[in-house]
């Protein structure tokens, strides 16, 4: 222990990985320089020299692992560059970090972020290919035998990715805290969007009026997030750490603050922070890292506050108050009423969903249908049919937790699959890791 | 012709270079506390007849390091300006600290200026508490010097001694930053009076070369420019050995260096035929600073190490009890098992054969032995690899720089030091690569001093969206217009670099290597308002050119 230094009370990963030489396009928000100043202030604060704070270059993530959790069209060498697969490698060596004991908590500094990518990939969507996240989560299951994971996703915009990757497993609770889906993409993340046939009640969706602030957040913890991961017990609690909620950020409405996503990693003491969106580069992206990796080494962050924080322009008026406790009450109702349709709906053995997805970054629409093939012993697997403007996918995905009837059902199907021209045919079976096209 | 002295604990090795010739080499003891005098003493034995022919003087001085080591350092009053960050209390450590209230941002913008009222009432008790050295360190001070510079205009003429955090280094970390200004400032008076003794002394003999002073990163300064960095002649013992180890056994591509003594092994890695440096600085006094230096690592495994059966295995080290036990010490030690192997004659056998009987008693002395060496090299081994894991896992920033890190391979080992030459084999056996255990080895010290170059190091930060470009180690803040680029950066570098390296005595044209380069543009709103260029230029420490002669 070194006097002269302060110390961590958590020992803390850092994977610091700004990718300086990768955008998406060179004024696009997701360019170069978004994590050029967070770099700068997180050196000039001296982390790298403080006691049980230690940093770990990303490795690359396999495709491997990426098949592991995605149906990518037309594959995920083809989709995905490097820079991706660093960026899922970045949050699989923060796993390792905190998986083999060599830290108790993990922050992947990484991008691009992911959390808008879905289950089946054609490309691009709200700066997302690979959901960063679900590859960690999926990776952790697979080589360290965890079961049950909450995903916290804290970012500004609804985590449709993530929710649409676990929307039917009852072992992922999924909790979006975001901006209300009718004032900013991706438009989704309702309070009704409660998950899938065998998982209902696991999604949870809080979705924030324009403007809310350090006070809406802090009641959304206390009164929603806190209580149900208490209930729900998990093994593991991942943070997706988005940071637009800011009140400078570029691209969104909100009104958080350094303190405040500060003082919400300290309530919700997550295992593992993953990066996700944040555009205020220099106004914002500095101080809310830094708070967040000091609030998770358990440090002294009073200090961390924007040059121009005021705490008077955070106060919220008493109806956003009021609407926000009225969110709190119905989002309680639905995780209190989980898994109770379970029985109704197993009657029907398969349940059909049918969506459309946007993907904004080149302008077009997937139609995506999922047969649910419902299980008394499990999730059940599921047969998912997407088609682009130039792929489709014909996919039977089986989930970690799958009972060894429903496996061999999925495999049946998929070898009786007659392929097609322009369309991935895919098993992806996740208690055998196996990921096979045909 | 060139002296150079290198000061240890309880003797001075000094040797005279004709080139790269040894004319002359010579021991003296130390007396620490007149350390002057001793030196004086020392070169009196090693000036040529004709001073005329002596260029320079090279000194590798435990000055600084014995005031750290000692504690006799002068009281510093530390004008410390934290602004938005980690709560900075904790670096009220080295003495009277005042915080100010001022801040800059990472980009150095000035956020707040600091307030005067709290410069005035910091000056007044630094004042009456009689300090007449002061450190004044900004965050972010190294993008923007003006508060800095502001806090040190105040002040005035008041402090006989001010540092200021920019002009030290131009890398991140703040505490680092803060720590090095502190000691740079705690040791101005006394490198001063040290200075003031040492140049008398030359006076009064008539030699009126040059003379300059090691530094950690294996390069050496000037006496006039280390009065105003003192804190650079810290810790240069290890410099001077691995430099002479350069001169003595160096050559292109990666290897080993092992010092390994009677107590300790240090470390050190030479890549591309130079020697590596820490990435920010070392330690001092228990406090990370940004005092550039050669990365090296001291294992606690010597040819004095206690040596304990564990687990059906030796363990060997990390301290020493003692002597060996052949001189009389009373545990075994590898030294002992270099005995019975007959590799090292000093000592009595018997006890060294009766050394490996307590750690083995069924077992023939010489079998123990050969097996404690084994170990012995394999611990050595552990650590030189456990060295190499921790700089190919340095943090890099970028795509490419993570795809083509390249690790070091060593071809070589180089040794020095009392058991080199009887754990040659063994180590040769354990790294699979050829030894060399150079002559003159036990001068390596005094000649490194004495072949070791002058190193710069400068930083440019320019921001082009601002209209202004910091080069720190020159206090140079200046504008410049939208369309500065890197060409003109690097320029810009080279330029302060050479000058600077002018002013220092350098007479040819240095060789400047470029070693961070990073170019961005700035986007606001959806377009590009200009670019952010950061740079990092050296002149890297080696040898200085002579001309014919070899060693």
């Amino acid at each position: 222990m070194n006097p002269f230094m302060p110390r961590a009370q958590h020992r803390t990963a850092l994977i610091l990985f700004p990718a300086f030489d990768w955008c998406i396009s060179p004024t696009h928000p997701e360019r170069e320089e978004r994590l050029l100043y967070t770099r700068d202030q997180l050196l000039e604060e001296g982390l790298e020299d403080i006691d049980n704070i230690v940093f770990f270059n990303p490795e690359l993530a396999s495709h491997a692992d990426i098949d592991r959790v995605h149906l990518c069209a037309p594959s995920s060498r083809k989709l995905l560059t490097e820079s991706h697969l660093i960026s899922a490698g970045g949050t699989l060596r923060a796993a390792r970090a905190v998986m083999d004991k060599e830290a108790e908590k993990a922050f992947a500094i990484v991008r691009p972020p992911g959390h808008h990518a879905m289950q089946t990939v054609f490309g691009d969507r709200g700066f997302c290919i690979v959901n960063i996240e679900a590859v960690m989560v999926e990776y952790i299951r697979r080589h360290y035998g965890v079961r049950k994971v909450a995903i916290v996703d804290t970012d500004c915009h609804h985590g449709d990715g993530t929710q649409d990757i676990y929307w039917n497993d009852p072992d992922t609770l999924f909790i979006s805290l975001h901006q209300d889906g009718r004032t900013l993409f991706p438009g989704s993340g309702f309070l009704r969007e409660s998950g899938g046939p065998s998982a209902d009640g696991y999604t949870i969706n809080l979705p924030l009026p324009p403007n809310t602030s350090e006070e809406g957040f802090d009641t959304v913890m206390e009164r929603v997030v806190m209580p149900i991961l208490d209930e729900f017990k998990p093994e593991l609690i991942i943070n997706s750490a988005g940071q637009d909620n800011h009140y400078s950020d570029p691209i969104t409405n909100m009104n958080f603050t350094a303190q405040g996503y500060a003082r919400l990693n300290q309530r919700l003491n997550p295992d593992i922070c993953v990066l996700e969106g944040g555009y205020s580069i220099e106004g914002a992206l500095p101080y809310t890292n830094l708070g967040i990796i000091l609030a998770m080494a358990g440090m002294d962050y009073s200090h961390v506050r924007e040059p121009d924080y005021d705490p008077a322009r955070f106060r919220q008026p008493e109806d956003m108050n009021r609407y926000i406790d009225a969110i709190c009450d119905k989002a309680l109702e639905v995780f209190a009423n989980r898994g109770r349709s379970k029985n109704e709906v197993l009657k029907k053995k398969v349940i059909r969903e049918q969506k459309s997805i946007f993907y904004d970054t080149t302008g077009f629409h997937v139609d995506e249908g999922r047969q649910f093939h419902l299980c008394p012993e499990c999730p059940g697997f599921t047969e998912v049919t997407a088609t682009s403007p130039r792929a489709r996918i014909h996919a039977f995905s089986v989930p970690f937790n799958a009972c060894p009837d429903c496996q061999k059902s999925a495999r049946k199907l998929f070898d009786a699959a007659k392929p097609a021209s322009q369309t991935i045919t895919a098993l992806q079976d996740r208690v055998a890791d196996i990921y096979e096209t045909k | 012709m060139i002296i150079g002295i290198d000061v240890g604990g309880t003797h001075a090795d000094g040797v005279l270079l004709d080139g790269a010739t040894l004319v002359a080499k010579h021991k003296v003891a130390v007396d620490q506390a007149h350390l002057h005098e001793s030196i004086i003493a020392l070169l009196d034995t090693l000036v040529p007849d004709d001073r005329r022919l002596l260029e320079r003087i090279h000194l590798s001085s435990t000055l600084c390091t014995n005031a750290i080591v000692t504690g006799s350092l002068d009281p510093v009053g530390m004008l410390i300006q934290a602004g938005p960050g980690i709560n900075p209390d904790y670096l009220a450590a080295c003495g009277q600290t005042w915080f100010f209230d001022g801040a800059i941002d990472h980009r150095g913008h000035v956020i707040r200026d600091p307030d005067d009222g709290l410069i005035d009432e910091a000056a007044a008790a630094m004042a009456k508490a009689g300090i007449s050295s002061v450190g004044i360190v900004t965050k972010f001070s190294y993008r923007n010097n003006r508060h800095e510079r502001y806090i040190a205009d105040h002040l005035g003429s008041r402090f006989a001694h001010v540092s200021m955090g920019h002009r030290i280094s131009g890398l991140p970390n703040f505490p680092r930053r803060v720590y090095s200004t502190w000691l740079n400032a705690a040791l101005t008076p006394q490198f001063l009076r040290f200075k003031e003794s040492i140049e008398q002394g030359l006076a009064h003999r008539g030699i009126d070369c040059p003379c300059h002073i090691l530094k950690a990163d294996g390069g050496t300064i000037p006496f006039s420019r280390a009065s105003e960095f003192p804190c650079e002649s810290v810790h240069s013992g290890p410099s001077a050995s691995v430099m002479g180890c350069l001169a003595l056994a160096g050559g292109p591509g990666d290897a080993i260096l092992l010092d390994i003594g009677g107590t300790t092994t240090d470390i050190s890695l030479f890549v591309d035929g130079g020697p590596l440096l820490e990435p920010y600085g070392i330690n001092i006094a228990g406090r990370p600073t940004l005092i550039r230096a050669l990365n090296t690592v001291s294992a606690g495994l010597g040819g004095d190490s206690t040596v304990a059966i564990e687990d059906g295995g030796f363990l060997i080290g990390p301290y020493r009890s003692g002597p060996p036990m052949c001189q009389g010490g009373a545990g075994p030690t590898p030294t002992d098992a270099m005995v019975v192997l007959g590799l090292l004659n000093i000592g009595s056998p018997d006890t060294a054969q009766a050394a490996m009987r307590i750690l083995s008693p069924a077992d023939p002395p010489e079998q123990t032995a050969k097996k404690l060496l084994d170990d012995f090299a394999a611990r050595i081994g552990d650590a030189v690899t456990a060295m190499i894991d921790l700089v190919f896992s340095r943090p890099v920033y970028t795509v490419a720089a993570l795809l083509h890190r390249r690790r070091i391979t060593p071809e070589r080992v180089i040794v020095i030091g009392g058991p080199a030459a009887a754990l040659k084999s063994f180590l040769e056996t354990r790294f699979g690569l050829p030894c060399i255990v150079p002559p003159d080895s036990e001068v390596a010290n005094a000649i490194g001093a004495a072949r070791t170059r002058l190193t710069v190091q400068a930083t440019l930060y320019a921001d082009s969206a601002d209209g202004r470009v910091s080069i720190p180690e020159i206090s140079c803040l200046m504008n410049i217009s939208n369309s500065f680029g890197m060409e003109q950066a690097e320029a810009k570098l080279h330029e302060v670099i050479c000058d600077i390296a002018m002013e220092m005595g350098m007479t040819d044209q240095p060789e400047i290597d470029f070693i961070e380069r990073l170019e961005m543009n700035v986007v606001r709103g959806f377009s590009t308002s200009g670019k952010i260029i950061n740079l990092k230029a050296q002149i890297r420490p080696g040898l200085a050119a002579v001309k014919g002669g070899s060693l």
